[in-house]
């Protein structure tokens, strides 16, 4: 009896090992021939547009363009360090091939077949075109390689398991591509594009559940730092319908706001990416998030303890 | 009855102590909103064209920027812990975990608008200067500033 019992919950256990490991598999893509060479005039634009910078560049140094990684960046579920993403090719992507980059950025699988938690907004970049990715690879490639491994990720458990991530991507990771809409115009599906896309701006934009998963309802409506301290705004048109279209785009370069302030925390090394973007695609972005229907949010605290 | 006073006295020490750390928060603010009035409400406005050019107005805005710029520091001693009511914006925690550093952006400011003191002469210039001391404010403001809603 005993030994029946045990054989049945051992069989009951790798039955469920089993159904784990099949449903966290990190899937990849197989990558279609090139049909053209790579233009680096557009992967330096959908690596501003993206906002490589802004996570992988050395911090505390002033050129933009060292992608060696670690900064910190803090979160309900312990804090990631940027990874290494210059062309160093011991410590960086150097040895990296288009293929291993591709699944990267569009699926957030590393080039061992593991998961890349979602820190990395591949939830927003995998509707990118592979070209673009491809061009954006390209570009990378000619940036000054940098030698230094970036520290582990600090998770606790059970956050620090990557294979986890697997069933994370299955609740809250849509791998559609991107579908224009027919009904608007190219300029306002160019803005989707970037906005849905590289300029993962939904990411921090929008609420999030308690597993961190994006809550789509309320997409782009604002909410809680997910970095901790403070506040996202609201960029639905609840929130900036006083805001022109022009404002929009003005404020994309300059992070001057119509109501006479500045763009402040981390929209500013936002800014920073986005002043570098041709006006066009600016204006494009301007014209997409001007569409937004008003949406509420959720409420942000009355009065916020500072603390000390 | 003295037990009574007692109380009464500890709560209205307490009440005391919270009103100071809150008016402690609103002079901050209202020294960062006296810059703001001189950068944006004056300069950005005429750099967009939507007030005339004024000579003696950007001089005035320039001025009263170093007058405030040089309140910063003494301003932000104290760690208020707490926000002004109903504010948009706030301070980090940060400036006081690293206040040496905060005080470091200071100086920047300060010689951003010496550079372009009595420098200014059109809506062209005045661009260039609004650039000048804007980045200035945003290295601060990029580490220090809080949006609260």
């Amino acid at each position: 009896m005993l030994r029946r019992t045990i054989y049945v919950v051992l069989v009951a256990a790798v039955a469920a090992f089993a159904v784990y490991w099949w449903l966290t598999a990190p899937t990849a893509v197989a990558l279609p021939a090139p049909t053209r060479g790579p233009d680096l005039a557009n992967g330096q634009e959908l690596f501003n547009a993206g906002g490589c910078s802004s996570c992988h560049a050395v911090p505390n140094q002033s050129d933009r363009l060292r992608l060696g990684g670690g900064l910190a960046l803090g979160s309900p579920f312990g804090t990631f360090y940027a990874p290494n993403i210059s062309p160093d090719p011991t410590d960086g992507i150097g040895r990296w091939s288009e293929a291993d980059f591709v699944n990267a950025v569009t699926r957030g699988v590393s080039p061992q077949g593991t998961h890349y938690f979602p820190a990395f907004p591949y939830t927003s970049y995998h509707i990118a075109e592979v070209d673009d990715v491809r061009d954006l690879f390209a570009y990378l490639k000619t940036l000054p390689p940098v030698s230094g491994r970036v520290r582990d990720h600090d998770l606790p458990f059970p956050f620090n398991i990557r294979r986890n991530v697997g069933i994370w991507k299955l609740l809250f990771m849509d791998v559609g591509p991107f579908v224009p809409a027919a009904t608007q115009s190219a300029q306002w599906n160019r803005g989707a594009y970037l906005v849905n896309g590289f300029g993962h701006c939904a990411e921090c934009h929008s609420p999030r559940n308690v597993l961190g998963g994006l809550i789509s309802s309320q997409r782009f409506a604002g909410g809680p730092n997910p970095e901790g301290e403070g506040w996202v705004p609201n960029i639905t048109q609840k929130g900036i319908g006083d805001w022109s279209e022009k404002d929009i785009a003005d404020f994309l370069e300059t992070g001057d706001m119509p109501e006479g302030d500045s763009a402040s925390g981390a929209m500013r090394p936002v800014i920073k990416n986005l002043a570098q973007l041709k006006p066009e695609d600016r204006a494009a972005m301007a014209a997409y998030l001007k569409s937004l229907p008003p949406v509420d949010g959720p409420t942000p605290p009355k009065r916020k303890e500072a603390g000390g | 009855m003295k037990r009574m006073f007692v109380v009464a006295g500890t709560l209205l020490l307490g009440a005391g102590a919270v009103m100071a750390q809150q008016e402690v928060a609103v002079q901050q603010d209202n020294l960062m909103r006296s810059q703001a009035k001189s950068l944006y409400t004056v300069i950005l406005k005429t750099t967009k064209g939507d007030i005339p050019y004024n000579q003696k107005a950007v001089d005035e805005a320039i001025a009263n920027l170093e007058a405030d710029v040089a309140k910063i520091a003494k301003t932000f001693e104290v760690n208020p812990k707490q926000d002004v009511v109903n504010a948009t914006y706030g301070s980090s925690p940060k400036v006081w975990q690293n206040k040496a550093d905060f005080d470091s952006k200071i100086p920047p400011v300060q010689k951003a608008l010496a550079d372009v003191k009595g420098k200014i002469t059109d809506v062209a210039s005045l661009k260039a200067a609004y650039t000048a001391i804007n980045d200035r404010c945003n290295d601060c403001h990029e580490t220090y500033r809080l949006k609260l809603k």
